[in-house]
C-alpha cells in the first residue's frame, strides 16, 4: 500500500528545497504569487501609501480615472459618488477584505481541521461529529451571515464569524478523510503499542502527517471565502460606512453604473484579481505539495 | 378521427385570438417601479408614502384635492356644509357608489372607517389629523355628520389624505389583523388583487367606477386595466427599466438620471412644485450624546446642504436650512436670517468652547462621553448617500456618527423604538401646521415625534394654531413653534425635493398630483396614447 507517510518521511527531506522552485517554475503561479504579494503589501501599507484620506469626501464627485477624458493625476482611479479618492479606498478596502478572508479562513480552518482530526482519532465521537458537520453543511454561508447580522447587527465581526463557521464543515470533512487513512498506518499502531499517550500520538504523528494536505485545502478555500465575504458586504451586511470594503464599494457603485461605471467596476475587478490569484496559487500549491499528485 | 379543413381554420383562428388577447390586455397594463414598499396598506396604521400611493387608487376619500394642492373638490361626498362655529361638518354622499365586491356604500361605512381612525384602540399615529372628534354619525344612508370639540381649519384638507380613505366595514372586520395585508375592499378606481411584500402590489380596474372627483377628465372607470407596483431598490435598475419600457411610469427616478431621461426620446419627465417634500435628520433630544443643544447646533453648521444638493442630487433638489419650505403656508419669515448655514469653523469653535475635546481618533468627547451618535436610516440608495455625506461632514467637526440602515418593512418599527440617537426621515406637507402637528406634539412620541420633543409651550401653541379661526392667530402660533424648534436645533434639515414623474412616451401626458407625494393619485387619467 503506497502511503503518504512513507513518501513524506522518505522523500520529503531531499525535495524540500525544490518545493519553492517547483512552484515558481509554474509561470501562472509565480505571476499570481507576485500579484498577490503586491496586493497584500499595498493593503498592509495602505495608511502610508494612500494618496488621500479614504473617508474624506470632496466636491469633486464621480471623477473618472486618469485614463479617461476628464481624469486627473490627483485622483488616479477617480473619485466615488461622495467625492472620495477611489485609489485610497481600494487600498483600505482591500485591507478590510483580506483581513476578513484571512481571519475567517484561519479560524474556520483551525477549528474545522481539529474537529476532523479528533473525529478520526476518537472513533466513538466520529458519528456525532460528522452528523453535526452534515447539519452545518446544509447552511449556506450567505444565509448564516444574514442570520448572524440579524442578531448582532451589521459589522466585520459577524461576517468573519459567519465565514469561519461556513469553513468549518468542509475543513472537518477533508481533515477527517486524510486523518482516517493516516490512522490506518502501522506507525500509529506501533505508537500505541509502545504506550505513547493519546496526546503525543495525536500531535506528533497524526497532525504532522495531515497538516500539509489540510493547508492546501485551506489555501484553495481562501479565494471562495473572499468571494462570499465580498458578497455579504455587497448585501450591506459587512463593513459599515464610512469604512471601505471591496464588496461594499461595488454595491455603492451600483447607483452610478450608467454614469460613472468605474465606481463599481474598479472594486469588482480588484475582487476578481484577488480571487483569481488566490485560486491559481492554491492550485499550484496543491500540485507541488500533494504527494499523491506528484506520484 | 380526421379534422376537416374548416376545423383547422377555426383552430388557427382560436389560437391566434388566444395569442392576441394577452397582447391586447398587456397594452392596458402598466408597471410602476418604486424604491420601497409599505409595512402594510391599512390607512390608519401606515404613514408611508408607499401606502398612500396605493390607497388613493384602492379607495376614495370624502373630499379630494385638485392637482394645484389648494382647491377642494368632491370625493365620495358631492357636497358638504360647515356650521358657523366650525364644529359640525355635514357631508352628502354620492348615490350609487359600490365597493369592489359590489356591495353598496352607505353612511355607516363612512362613519365606521372614520371612527376607526380616531379610535384610541387603533392607536393610529395619524389620529391627530382627524381633528378633536366628538362623534361621527350617520344621519341617513347618504348623510354623515362630523362633530368636533374645537374648530380645525385643516379638517377638509386632512380628509383628502389617504388616512381618510373609506372602506368596507364587513370585510375589514372579517380580515381583522390581516386588513391591509391580505385584502382591502374599497370604493376606488382599482381593486386589490395581490400583495407580495417587498416585491409587488397588483391592483385591477374597478369596472363600475363612475364617481371619481370632478376635476378628472375621465369620469368613468380607469383607462388602465391593471397596475403593478414593482419594488426595485436600485436606482440604476429603475432608470433602465423605464428606458427599456419594462416600466411605463415612475416618480422614483434618481436625480442623476433626470437630465439623461429628458434627453431620451422615449421618455417624458414632468415636474411639480405644488407641494413640499423635505428630507431631514432628527435628534432624539433626550439621548445623552445629542442632549446638548450646542452639539446639535454645531452638527447643523457642519452639514453642507448646498454641496449635497449639488453633488449628490445634481442640483435637482433645493438645499434646506429650514424645517419646512420657506414657501409653505405659515412659514415664519423672521427666521430667514437666523437659519444655521454651513460654517465648519464656527461649529468647531462652539464645540471647543463647550468642552468637547478631540480624542486620538479625532472624535470629540466630554466627561467620558464620546460624540458617536447612532443614526437609523432606511436602506436604499437615497438614504445610503445622504447618511454617508452627513457622516463625512460631521467627521470634520469631530462627530463620529454611526449609521445603521434598515429595510423599509422593518425600519418603521425600529424607528418607533428608543434605540437610536438620530434618524433620517422625509415627509410631505402643504403648510407649517401640517408639518408641525405631525412631528412636534408630545402625544406623538415615540412616533412620529421620534425626537422625544416634549414641551408644554409647543403643545399649547400647536393647539392654538390648530383650532385658530383666523389666519393671523394660526400663522403667529405656528410661527412661534417654528422659532422654538429651530432654536433648539431638533433637526438637521437637508433638502426640499420637487416631484419628478418620468413616463414613457407611449403614455399620454401625466398631470402630477403631489398629495402626500403620491404623484399619480387615483390613476384615473393615466392612459396610453391611441
Amino acid at each position: 500500500m503506497s502511503t503518504t507517510a512513507e513518501i513524506d518521511t522518505a522523500a520529503l527531506a531531499p525535495r524540500r528545497r525544490a518545493w519553492w522552485q517547483l512552484l515558481l517554475a509554474d509561470r501562472a503561479a509565480a505571476l499570481g504569487l507576485l500579484i498577490l504579494a503586491l496586493i497584500v503589501l499595498g493593503a498592509a501599507l495602505a495608511p502610508l501609501i494612500a494618496p488621500h484620506n479614504p473617508y474624506a469626501s470632496s466636491r469633486a464627485v464621480m471623477l473618472p480615472p486618469v485614463w479617461e477624458a476628464r481624469g486627473t493625476w490627483t485622483h488616479i482611479l477617480g473619485t466615488d459618488g461622495q467625492g472620495r479618492d477611489m485609489l485610497s479606498r481600494i487600498l483600505y478596502g482591500t485591507r478590510t477584505t483580506l483581513i476578513i478572508g484571512v481571519v475567517a479562513v484561519l479560524v474556520g480552518g483551525i477549528f474545522g481541521s481539529l474537529l476532523g482530526l479528533l473525529s478520526a482519532f476518537y472513533k466513538r465521537i466520529d458519528p456525532y461529529v460528522m452528523r453535526l458537520v452534515d447539519m452545518m453543511l446544509s447552511f449556506p454561508a450567505i444565509l448564516l451571515g444574514l442570520a448572524l447580522v440579524a442578531v448582532f447587527g451589521p459589522g466585520v465581526v459577524p461576517v468573519i464569524v459567519a465565514l469561519a463557521i461556513a469553513t468549518i464543515p468542509d475543513c472537518a470533512r477533508i481533515a477527517r478523510s486524510i486523518a482516517v487513512s493516516v490512522m490506518e498506518q502501522e506507525f500509529i499502531e506501533a505508537g500505541r503499542a509502545v504506550g505513547l499517550s493519546d496526546r503525543a500520538l495525536f500531535t506528533r504523528y497524526l497532525m504532522r502527517n495531515c497538516v500539509s494536505s489540510i493547508m492546501i485545502f485551506i489555501s484553495l478555500r481562501f479565494g471562495q471565502v473572499i468571494l462570499i465575504g465580498a458578497a455579504l458586504s455587497f448585501l450591506g451586511l459587512g463593513a459599515r460606512p464610512p469604512a471601505a470594503e471591496l464588496g461594499m464599494m461595488a454595491a455603492q457603485g451600483r447607483d452610478f453604473l450608467l454614469f460613472a461605471p468605474h465606481i463599481a467596476v474598479i472594486p469588482s475587478v480588484a475582487i476578481f484579481v484577488i480571487v483569481l490569484c488566490a485560486n491559481i496559487v492554491g492550485d499550484a500549491l496543491r500540485d507541488v505539495l500533494d504527494p499523491r499528485l506528484r506520484g | 378521427m380526421t379534422r376537416t379543413p374548416k376545423h383547422s381554420v377555426r383552430l388557427v383562428l382560436a389560437a391566434s385570438t388566444a395569442l392576441m388577447l394577452p397582447a391586447l390586455a398587456a397594452a392596458q397594463e402598466v408597471t410602476i417601479v418604486r424604491e420601497v414598499d409599505s409595512n402594510n396598506y391599512d390607512p390608519h396604521r401606515s404613514t408611508a408614502r408607499a401606502a398612500a400611493e396605493v390607497l388613493f387608487m384602492l379607495g376614495d376619500t370624502l373630499v379630494s384635492l385638485e392637482p394645484d394642492m389648494q382647491t377642494l373638490s368632491d370625493g365620495l361626498a358631492h357636497s358638504w356644509e360647515v356650521s358657523d362655529d366650525g364644529l359640525i361638518y355635514t357631508f352628502h354622499l354620492k348615490e350609487g357608489v359600490t365597493f369592489c365586491d359590489g356591495k353598496p356604500l352607505t353612511a355607516d361605512d363612512v362613519v365606521w372607517s372614520l371612527s376607526r381612525w380616531v379610535d384610541p384602540e387603533t392607536s393610529s399615529p395619524v389620529a391627530w389629523r382627524a381633528g378633536d372628534v366628538v362623534e361621527i354619525r350617520a344621519v341617513d344612508d347618504l348623510t354623515v355628520e362630523y362633530e368636533l370639540s374645537a374648530p380645525f381649519s385643516e379638517l377638509l384638507y386632512q380628509l383628502t389624505q389617504s388616512f381618510g380613505t373609506i372602506f368596507d366595514r364587513d370585510s375589514a372586520e372579517a380580515l381583522g389583523e390581516d386588513f391591509g395585508i391580505n385584502g382591502f375592499n374599497g370604493t376606488g378606481p382599482f381593486c386589490w388583487v395581490d400583495w407580495a411584500p417587498r416585491d409587488r402590489m397588483v391592483i385591477e380596474r374597478n369596472p363600475n367606477y363612475t364617481w371619481g372627483p370632478s376635476f378628472h377628465d375621465n369620469q368613468g372607470p380607469a383607462h388602465l386595466e391593471r397596475i403593478t407596483w414593482q419594488i426595485v431598490p436600485e436606482e440604476s435598475t429603475r432608470t433602465v427599466a423605464l428606458i427599456t419600457g419594462q416600466s411605463q411610469i415612475t416618480q422614483y427616478v434618481p436625480a442623476i438620471a433626470i437630465e439623461q431621461l429628458r434627453a431620451t426620446p422615449t421618455v417624458e419627465v414632468v415636474q411639480s412644485d405644488e407641494a413640499f417634500w423635505t428630507y431631514f435628520m432628527g435628534f432624539k433630544v433626550d439621548k445623552d450624546v445629542v442632549a446638548d443643544p450646542v452639539v446639535r447646533q454645531a452638527m447643523n453648521l457642519a452639514v453642507d446642504q448646498e454641496a449635497m444638493a449639488e453633488d449628490l442630487f445634481f442640483g435637482m433638489v433645493e438645499p434646506a436650512f429650514s424645517y419646512i419650505s420657506q414657501a409653505a403656508l405659515d412659514w415664519n419669515p423672521d427666521l430667514d436670517d437666523r437659519l444655521l448655514r454651513h460654517d465648519v469653523d464656527l461649529a468647531n469653535r462652539m464645540l471647543d468652547e463647550a468642552g468637547w475635546e478631540r480624542g486620538s481618533d479625532g472624535v470629540r468627547a466630554r466627561d467620558g462621553l464620546e460624540l458617536r451618535p447612532l443614526a437609523y436610516v432606511f436602506a436604499g440608495s437615497t438614504w445610503a448617500k445622504i447618511a454617508e455625506a452627513v457622516q463625512a461632514d460631521l467627521l470634520q467637526i469631530g462627530v463620529g456618527m454611526e449609521i445603521q440602515a434598515f429595510d423599509a418593512t422593518v425600519a418603521w418599527s425600529r424607528l418607533a423604538t428608543q434605540e437610536f440617537d438620530m434618524f433620517g426621515m422625509s415627509f410631505p406637507y402643504i403648510s407649517a401646521g401640517d408639518a408641525l402637528n405631525l412631528y412636534f406634539r408630545s402625544e406623538n412620541t415615540p412616533t412620529p415625534n421620534r425626537m422625544n420633543w416634549i414641551d408644554q409651550m409647543t403643545d399649547d401653541l400647536l393647539q392654538a394654531g390648530k383650532t385658530a379661526t383666523d389666519d393671523g392667530t394660526r400663522a403667529s402660533s405656528y410661527g412661534e413653534v417654528l422659532e422654538i424648534v429651530h432654536d433648539a436645533a431638533v433637526w438637521i434639515p437637508l433638502y426640499h425635493e420637487p416631484m419628478f414623474i418620468a413616463h414613457t412616451t407611449a403614455m399620454a401626458p401625466v398631470v402630477p398630483h403631489n398629495i402626500y407625494g403620491a404623484g399619480l393619485y387615483k390613476g384615473l387619467d393615466l392612459r396610453f396614447n391611441d
